[in-house]
Order: structure tokens, then C-alpha cells, then sequence
């Protein structure tokens, strides 16, 4: 058996806070800092957030399935919804300079984790996320 | 999450205590545009020290308030900022539009 750890919870926001302690719990296990525990479970809880929003359009009572996984010494998150999909293409994110609600979540996560792959299939949509312990967000290499 | 609102001399200080996210940043939205839109408060201070975790739904309902005040004339204060939510509005690139002070005595008293 590798080393994954699967949750399955319903698409209800009330739900988010048990799911952040899951992630960070799980990160810092793996071994990052404080953090960057906090930077992993804002990316994995802003794309749960997508889900909940524009997957399952505020249906609280959906499945989603979310696997924690440590891979090549890093922190591997698959999140699998059976939602509306969207094309990978549209996953764009907005211009930051226009200063308006929305469309921040998309962003946050492209610029906290180092790879996303996402995979809408028939019926069933999947999103990879990966972080490499000691690789920095853009934000921290700004700051340099 | 817990919010309260107090009056503060001339100002209105929102105080948050707790998680900011998609749970409950609607109740966040609704206090502040209630104090900016109905009470029209001339200066709306949010007291974020309690709050430990803000997510982009949260930063949202804040960047909607800071729209109506500056339409209504009305200022607009952070204080109080945690870590995270620190982390959370830099990376957002929005630290810079908001007026956000260390205290609640900074924030009432700024000119």
C-alpha cells in the first residue's frame, strides 16, 4: 500500500475547516515548514472552493473524493469531482491589476503549488496538484 | 466565526473572530455592505485580529467593500492583519489597495 490517505466528503462548505486540518496535518507530516503548510492548504482549499462553486454550482450535498499522497519528497493532492467540467483552457487567471472580487482562487493556487494538472474525463473531473519540499511560491522568490 | 460590530468615536469597527471562507464570508459580505450601504458610515474599520485564516472568498468580500466605500465616499481600514491573512492578500497582490494599519488606535486615529 503506497502512501495515500483518501477523504470523502460532501461539496458543503461547512465542511472546509475539518478538510484544512486534514491537508495541513498531512503537510506538515510530510515534513514543510509552518509555512508552507499554510500556503499548501490555502491551494488545495481555494480548489475544493472551485469545486463547491463551479462544479457542483453550490449543490451541498455532492461527492468529492480528495487523496493525500507523499511522492518524490514532495506532497501529491488529487481532488476528484463528478461535476460540470471545464476545458482546460478556460482555467485562465485574471488580470490581478483590476482590483475586483472573484477570480482569485485560480491564481493562488498556480502561484502556491508546482505542478497542476487537470483532467475533466466523461462524468468525472480530476485535479493533480504537487508540491516539492523547499521550492518557494512566487510570491516568497519575489521577496528575495 | 463569530462578527460584531462597535461604534469607535466617529468610526464603526467590524470585529471578526474566527475562519474567513466560503462557509461564511457571506455574513462578512452582508455586515459590511449593511454599515457602507444602509448606515452609511463614514469610516468602517475591520478588526481582522481574530480571524486566523481568510481565503479568496473572504478577500473578495473585502474588496467588494472597499469598491462601495470608495463610491460612497466612505473610508475603508484594515487592522490587525494575521500572518496568514497577511500571506493570503500579498499573494492576492491586494495588500497595496488597502489601507491596513497595526492597531485599532492607528486605524481610528489616521488622518
Amino acid at each position: 500500500m503506497d502512501n495515500t490517505i483518501k477523504l470523502s466528503f460532501p461539496s458543503d462548505p461547512r465542511y472546509l475547516g475539518v478538510i484544512r486540518g486534514s491537508i495541513e496535518r498531512f503537510a506538515a507530516l510530510v515534513g514543510f515548514d509552518e509555512e508552507d503548510c499554510r500556503w499548501i492548504t490555502l491551494a488545495v482549499h481555494e480548489a475544493l472552493t472551485n469545486v463547491i462553486r463551479h462544479a457542483y454550482h453550490n449543490k451541498h450535498d455532492q461527492p468529492v473524493e480528495m487523496r493525500l499522497r507523499e511522492r518524490d519528497g514532495g506532497m501529491e493532492v488529487t481532488l476528484v469531482d463528478h461535476g460540470t467540467g471545464v476545458k482546460p483552457e478556460q482555467l485562465a487567471g485574471r488580470d490581478l491589476e483590476d482590483v475586483r472580487p472573484g477570480g482569485l482562487g485560480l491564481h493562488m493556487i498556480r502561484e502556491i503549488m508546482d505542478e497542476t494538472l487537470y483532467s475533466p474525463l466523461e462524468g468525472r473531473n480530476e485535479l493533480r496538484m504537487f508540491k516539492a519540499k523547499g521550492s518557494k511560491t512566487m510570491a516568497q522568490e519575489n521577496e528575495r | 466565526m463569530n462578527i460584531a460590530t462597535r461604534k469607535q468615536g466617529t468610526s464603526t469597527v467590524v470585529d471578526v473572530q474566527g475562519d474567513i471562507d466560503l462557509y461564511n464570508s457571506p455574513e462578512v459580505r452582508k455586515v459590511v455592505l449593511d454599515e457602507l450601504k444602509e448606515k452609511k458610515v463614514p469610516r468602517l474599520i475591520v478588526n481582522l485580529s481574530g480571524v486566523r485564516y481568510i481565503d479568496s472568498s473572504g478577500v473578495a468580500s473585502l474588496v467588494e467593500g472597499l469598491k462601495v466605500a470608495r463610491t460612497l465616499t466612505s473610508r475603508f481600514i484594515l487592522f490587525g492583519l494575521s500572518p496568514a491573512a497577511r500571506e493570503v492578500l500579498e499573494l492576492s497582490r491586494l495588500i497595496k489597495v488597502f489601507e491596513v494599519y497595526l492597531t485599532e488606535e492607528e486605524a481610528v486615529k489616521a488622518p
